[in-house]
């Protein structure tokens, strides 16, 4: 069933375990971890050899076809790793222990002092090849000497224990959430030196220096913290062809990807091994893309790795974006049971039973969180939704605050505050959590969603429909999203583009029920093949058809209401009702505007029938029945005339 | 960490409030159910506590069998269920976590809404249930159970939940009776998803369930602080500490919960305090209230210099009291917290009473000028602001004051008798012992030692739950003296040896008790001229600062009987002196200055300077009868009487002890009656001596006043006898051998004679017994 082979395998497994060793030597925790799971997600060999096949392929696989060993079989590297070995256990304890000042200056004592008070230099346009700006380069020509004495190990591990450092210090001059000063702006004040130092070191080769990947894979982090995104794409892509084996670099490089185009633009650009696969998953499950393509790479990969927790998250993260929410449910379910103490992605897992209103499991997840972890973001989004869908948004406010007091980048937080804020009426608030949200990840669809809801709820509607747009251009197969930019340029007053983006809206819905992507511009004919019709956005097309006067248009999509309400067998004279909406509230509204306007035609029978329907029906009776009396007294006088 | 309020039992009290509220309760089972359910939830307080009496006590951590007891033997409405199905039923349909917050946030429904605006939703049927008031006990508690459930964290709602699985297992049994709950686990949401026992995720929500942890979550945070506010009245007010075992056991509930409770410092102090352990109960004080500076800052700073001052006038270290006390003072008066004010000036003005010479060392010049000023100022406060402890306790004070000044008795019983009005009406209830203790006072001043018995009687039988133990011991060792002073000493020294044991776990009351066991021993000792035992009991009782002026008072006055019956007179001279001066000084008791009075003429006479000690003794004998002391004015006529009879006038001498005869008999203390008789016999011996024996009247006179005298030897004897007074009993024999001479009947002489060698030898033999002993 693996569709590797045994060599194959073994190579894998060989350079899974390289990684675990490799990041956990550069203090990449995240990185190791996960690698170490997809090492153990492998399938297990037979079990009476397990004991023997475990030790056996290591020895003679490891050392030959890697390429990483080949990387340390570089004598200059060897050498220096050697004779610095006892400073880098030392820098190495000093980082377990979290005190990341000491383990910086184990390898860089004194060449460094902290960051320039300036703000952080945005970085020149030109390639990143470009000699070293004059600027930087007084502190770092001290540091010259320093940072070619040591290994690329060594030097990593520094210059991480810098960034670290700076970030722990950049999370403490942090305000309160949300509170005056939280800005969300307060920089990490240690880039720049990291960046002048690893722009000498890139710029100035000795050689018989191989790069190894890891000063890439940081100098792309400090790149995309300074917002300087092209050259953090390019340096996270040469890290990863260098050394593919870094789950960092891979999900940093997925984070500077903005749209589907990004995607299949790098993805050429790539080295072909496993790697590039789940990242191709992963990157396009960030970008809510659930394409059949991507769920055939998704099995083929998960055929590999039968028991990897986070290729089956993916699946049904994938599922949930394609609103297939049971597939979802079960597989997170299956995961939990399965590994009961993991929370990764337990938030996701909470939305999805939220959105299903599974109130008793939801509880039953925020216990099982809880009692594993309690400071954990994942745990407190749990909570907080657990607490929303009970309809306290206080305590639900409360936990999502004290997730991302946690971590301050804990996307999905922000986006659920900002829904709680809404519910709470606190719109100002909600504003700026939504806005924080999308300044973390600009591809969250929901915040951009909830930055247009609420400046429609504030009646700024213009305003509302730049966000609306945003998100649906990042779903453009959510038909909620359309209809909220089609009602906005309705507000708007610009009702020609409100009925595309309603027509759109009826073409995506239509496009989820069956599946099959219907083409556009079609018109009304190609949405009642597709199946059902939103009636409520029919009707609202045929309001704009009414604000511009076209009121042969809109009469026809009021028909095309009341046609919903029967399904689509209607039309075929079977006379068995289709799975219609039956009578709604949009319906009946419909008819009475065609009652009326069949009145004002002067087709006094139909709008007579009508009149009688929405009586049977029971709703809007008052109006039907004054319609009908001057239904009467028209037919009476005109049969007198 | 506990939660607040919220336990396992009372969510099953919800459960059951919720059961009494939404079906019909068969009438025969709505008193049960209620009364169970208010056992449950009856908030705290000395009224509840003191209403229900000693059955129904409130007990927090009932177990599920106590629901199972109660409603077993209860029908419900429908035919062939018991109330206990239905409740269960209701138990198991809380199946989830969620299902639980659910129970919570529907409790609002159970209550009465006042709002004009409240609209009740359509479905339910108004008529089918009962609301509750907001106000009511269960109205009460209903609130404030989801207003705790609403503000507790998640970690300790879930905490909460798993408690209650684990509390509701046992009722499995009942369970699986019930047809549609036969099926249903402990959480819906692990049956669903097949879990068992043992598999991870199972291990990960509820893993503690199997620890065999019980307890953990028995006791809410509400329950420990009742449970220490306990301790705090048991050893701040009544001054009684736990038994040890008790204590280990709150020592481990206390530790399960991880959390520490500002009381528990303070219960450490009273404890340590009450033990005697005046660095550890100076620690925990500190300690305690440090905690408290954070939660209600400046508040709290006048109680704590109070409670040190308190401490360290126990301890004896008046400076320190002083400096705390005045400090306590300045900062009522600043934060105008009237009530510590008051208590305060209260308690300087006791101490200032109590010990007056330290304090005077220490620079007290009295805040509220005069004794009659201070009671007066405090009373009016006391009044003003409606403080009727502070009342009765001023009250009271002032009939003592009334007392110890001489004033006429009708003041004291005034002030005693309005405090007493206050008591029953204000039901200050932790003064009826002071009541008590100062009526047995009062009565036994006036001689009348049976209304001194009934009162402290009365305090041990009926008022020793609400009052100190302190009022309490002072009874008891006021009925031991009573029962010395009748000559029952064993009986005596049995009550104070065999008192309850709760006494001699605090040091101050076991060194009282423990100074009255020594006292009544001496003053046996005394009487049976044991000078060994007397001198060793004399240094170990010699009195330090700490005790009270009373005690230090009592002991001079056995050191006294102690020199006259040794024939020390100069050093007992003295000490007479000092004494006297010194409580001229301290403006004393009256019935102290009067006793100095009498121990002096009791001197002047045993050196044979009867002249001398007559205008003493006339002296004592006007103050006595002026302050109405009747005791000290019979011993004062008993002294009279000797003066007269040594200056030879019989008949006055005779005439004033048959004037007090009476009254002292009643007033059963034995030497005194024997005194008197002896006073009585001698002054017939007098008479008799007086008579012409030329006449033949003259000799009938004589012979029935030798008659009459020795009668009253005869009953002097018996009460010598009775008191363990070897000399009186001795001297009486004596007497009886030389009237017997004198009648010319020698056989009878010498059987006295004989008689009086016997009692000799067996006081002898019985001071060899008891060093033998010691």
């Amino acid at each position: 069933m693996s569709g590797l082979s045994k060599a194959d395998e073994a190579q894998l497994k060989a350079q899974l375990q390289h990684a675990v060793v490799a990041c956990t030597e550069r203090c990449l925790y995240q990185s190791a971890k996960w690698a170490a799971e997809l090492l153990n997600s492998l399938p297990e060999d037979d079990e009476d050899g397990s004991d023997t096949d475990v030790d056996s392929p290591m020895p003679d696989s490891s050392p030959p076809s890697t390429p990483i060993a080949v990387t340390h079989k570089n004598p200059r590297e060897s050498r220096l790793e050697a004779r610095e070995a006892h400073k880098y256990l030392l820098a190495k304890t000093y980082f377990d222990c979290r005190e990341f000042d000491r383990c910086a200056a184990v390898f860089l004592a004194g060449s460094l002092s902290p960051g320039p008070s300036a703000p952080t230099p945005p970085q020149p346009k030109r390639g990143a090849k470009g000699k070293a700006k004059v600027g930087a380069t007084p502190k770092a020509k001290v540091a010259d000497d320093d940072i070619h004495r040591h290994s690329e190990k060594a030097l990593f591990l520094a210059l991480y224990a810098k960034y670290m450092a700076g970030e722990k210090r950049m999370n403490e001059e942090c305000e309160m959430i949300l509170g005056p000063q939280d800005g969300g702006v307060t920089p990490n004040k240690e880039l720049p030196v990291i960046s002048a130092i690893l722009k000498e070191w890139f710029s100035d080769p000795p050689e018989d220096r191989e790069p190894q990947g890891w000063l890439e894979y940081l100098y792309g982090i400090v790149l995309a913290r300074g917002k300087n995104e092209k050259d953090a794409l390019e340096s996270f892509i040469r890290s990863v062809h260098l050394y593919p084996y870094n789950w960092g670099a891979w999900q940093e490089l997925a984070n500077l990807l903005g749209s589907v185009e990004e995607l299949s633009a790098v993805i050429p650009r790539l080295p072909q091994n496993i790697m590039t696969f789940i990242f191709h998953i992963y990157a396009s499950q960030e970008l809510f893309q659930s394409s059949d393509q991507v769920h055939s790479t998704l099995l083929q990969t998960l055929s590999y790795f039968p028991r990897s927790a986070f290729l089956k998250t993916q699946q049904a993260l994938l599922h949930y974006h394609a609103k297939s929410f049971e597939e979802a449910e079960q597989i997170f379910s299956e995961l939990l049971v399965s590994e009961p103490h993991r929370i990764d992605a337990m938030d996701c897992y909470s939305n999805i039973l939220y959105v299903m209103g599974l109130r008793p499991k939801l509880a039953f997840l925020a216990q099982v969180a809880s009692a594993t972890d309690k400071f954990r973001p994942e745990t407190c989004c749990v909570v907080g939704n657990y607490y929303s869908l009970k309809s306290e948004h206080e305590k639900a406010v409360m936990y999502f605050r004290r997730a991302l007091t946690l971590d301050r980048n804990f996307l999905s937080a922000w986006t659920l505050m900002g829904h709680e804020f809404v519910e709470m009426k606190n719109t100002h608030a909600a504003i700026e959590s939504y806005r924080r949200a999308v300044d973390v990840n600009r591809k969250d669809y929901r915040a951009w969603y909830g930055l247009g809801q609420t400046y429609e709820v504030l009646e700024m509607h213009s305003y509302a429909l730049f966000y609306h747009q945003r998100a649906a251009a990042l779903r453009p197969y959510d038909p909620k999203l359309w209809q909220a930019v089609g009602q906005c340029f309705g507000k708007v007053g610009k009702h020609m583009n409100g009925i595309r983006a309603y027509k759109r809206a009826l073409v995506a819905g239509s496009y989820y029920d069956t599946n099959v992507a219907a083409s556009f511009g079609s018109g009304e004919g190609s949405g009642l093949g597709g199946g059902i019709l939103d009636p409520e956005v029919l009707y609202q097309i045929a309001l704009l058809y009414e604000r511009i006067n076209d009121v042969a248009e809109c009469a026809a999509y009021m028909e095309l209401v009341l046609a919903q309400e029967e399904g689509p067998d209607y039309e075929d004279g079977s006379g068995d009702p289709g799975p219609g909406v039956g009578v709604t509230p949009t319906t009946s509204k419909a008819r009475l505007w065609l009652a009326r306007y069949e009145y004002m035609r002067g087709m006094y029978q139909r709008a007579m029938e009508l009149c009688n329907e929405l009586s049977q029906d029971g709703v809007e009776v008052e109006d039907a029945k004054a319609l009908m009396r001057d239904i009467r007294a028209r037919t009476q006088s005109s049969a007198k005339a | 960490m506990a939660t607040r309020y919220l336990t396992a039992q009372k969510i099953c009290v919800v459960v059951l409030v919720k059961l009494y509220c939404e079906s019909f309760l068969p009438s025969s089972a709505t008193i049960p159910v209620l009364s169970f359910i208010l056992s449950q939830v009856q908030p705290a307080g000395p009224f509840s506590r003191q209403l229900r009496g000693h059955e129904a006590k409130y007990d927090p951590s009932i177990s599920i069998r106590a629901f199972e007891e109660v409603l077993q033997k209860l029908d419900a409405i429908m035919p062939g269920r018991t109330l206990l199905d239905m409740f269960l039923q209701r138990l198991w349909d809380v199946d989830s976590f969620d299902a639980l917050c659910d129970l919570f946030g529907g409790l609002g429904k159970l209550l009465l809404h006042d709002r004009p605006d409240y609209e009740p939703d359509p479905g339910e049927q108004p008529q089918s249930r009962i609301t509750l008031a907001k106000t009511s006990p269960l109205g009460a508690f209903v609130r404030r159970a989801s207003l705790e459930f609403t503000r507790l964290q998640f970690e300790a709602a879930v905490k909460l939940w798993v408690s209650f699985v684990k509390y509701r297992a046992p009722t499995i049994r009942w369970v699986h009776r019930l047809p549609d709950l036969a099926e249903s686990g402990a959480d819906i949401n692990a049956q669903k998803m097949d879990l068992q026992p043992g598999d991870g995720l199972f291990d990960v929500a509820y893993g503690s369930l199997y620890d065999g942890d019980q307890g953990e979550q028995a006791l809410g945070m509400d329950d420990l602080e009742r449970m220490l506010d306990f301790q705090i009245e048991k050893l701040q007010r009544i001054g009684d500490r736990v038994p040890e075992e008790m204590k280990k056991q709150f020592r481990s509930m206390l530790s399960v919960k991880g959390v520490a409770l500002r009381q528990s410092y303070l219960v450490q102090f009273f404890d340590a305090w009450r033990a005697g352990d005046y660095t550890s109960a100076f620690e925990n004080i500190h300690r305690y209230y440090d905690y408290s500076v954070q939660t209600r800052e400046k508040i709290h700073y006048q109680y704590a210099l109070l409670h040190m001052a308190i401490l360290q006038s126990e301890f004896g270290c008046f400076g320190e009291a002083m400096a705390a006390i005045s400090e306590t003072i300045a900062t009522a008066r600043e934060n105008q917290d009237m009530n510590c004010l008051n208590y305060s000036l209260s308690w300087l003005q006791h101490m200032a009473k109590a010990h007056p010479e330290q304090l005077k060392l220490h620079g007290y010049r009295g805040v509220l000028g005069s004794d009659r000023e201070g009671l007066a100022f405090l009373k009016a406060k006391a009044k003003e602001t409606r403080v009727y402890s502070l009342l009765s306790n001023t009250l009271l004070e002032e009939a003592k004051a009334a007392i110890a000044s001489g004033e006429p008795t009708t003041r004291a019983f005034e002030a005693v008798y309005q405090a007493s009005y206050l008591h029953l009406r204000e039901y200050v209830h932790q003064n009826f012992g002071h009541q008590m203790v100062m009526l047995s006072t009062l009565w036994s001043r006036l001689g009348i030692s049976h209304l001194t018995d009934v009162h402290c009687d009365m305090l041990i039988d009926c008022y020793q739950e609400v009052s100190p133990l302190e009022e309490g011991i002072r009874a008891q060792t006021r009925r031991a003296f009573s029962e010395m002073q009748n000559g029952y000493f064993d009986t005596a020294l049995r009550r104070l040896q065999f008192l309850d044991p709760s006494v001699r776990r605090t040091l101050k009351f076991q060194k009282l008790v423990y100074f009255y066991i020594g006292l009544i021993k001496l003053k046996r000792a005394i009487r049976r001229t044991d000078w060994p035992a007397c001198t060793s009991l004399l240094t170990t009782l010699s009195p330090d600062s700490t005790s009270d002026s009373e005690v230090s008072f009592l002991l001079w006055e056995a050191r006294i009987d102690y020199l006259l019956a040794r024939g020390l007179y100069s050093e007992a001279f003295n000490s007479i002196e000092d004494c006297a001066a010194k409580l001229k000084m301290q403006n004393a008791d009256v019935l102290q200055r009067t006793t100095v009075l009498l121990h002096k003429a009791s001197l002047f006479i045993a050196v044979g300077k009867p002249e001398r000690a007559f205008s003493v003794a006339l002296r004592a004998a006007s103050q006595s009868w002026k302050s109405r002391l009747m005791p000290t004015l019979w011993a004062a006529v008993g002294v009279l009487a000797t003066v007269l009879n040594e200056v030879g006038e019989f008949r006055a001498a005779g005439r004033l002890v048959e004037g007090v005869l009476p009254q002292a008999l009643e007033y059963t203390d034995q030497e005194l009656t024997a005194t008197l008789y002896s006073r009585l016999a001698d002054s017939y011996m007098g008479l008799a001596g007086q008579e012409d024996v030329a006449s033949p009247a003259g000799v009938r006179k004589r012979a029935k006043n030798v008659s009459l005298a020795e009668m009253y030897v005869e009953r002097a004897r018996t009460c010598y006898k009775r008191a363990e007074d070897m000399y009186g009993e001795c001297e009486q024999l004596m007497k009886k051998a030389m009237i017997a001479r004198l009648r010319g009947d020698e056989k009878r002489a010498d059987e006295y004679a004989e008689e009086h060698n016997q009692v000799w030898d067996q006081a002898r033999e019985r001071i060899m017994d008891t060093a033998t002993v010691l």
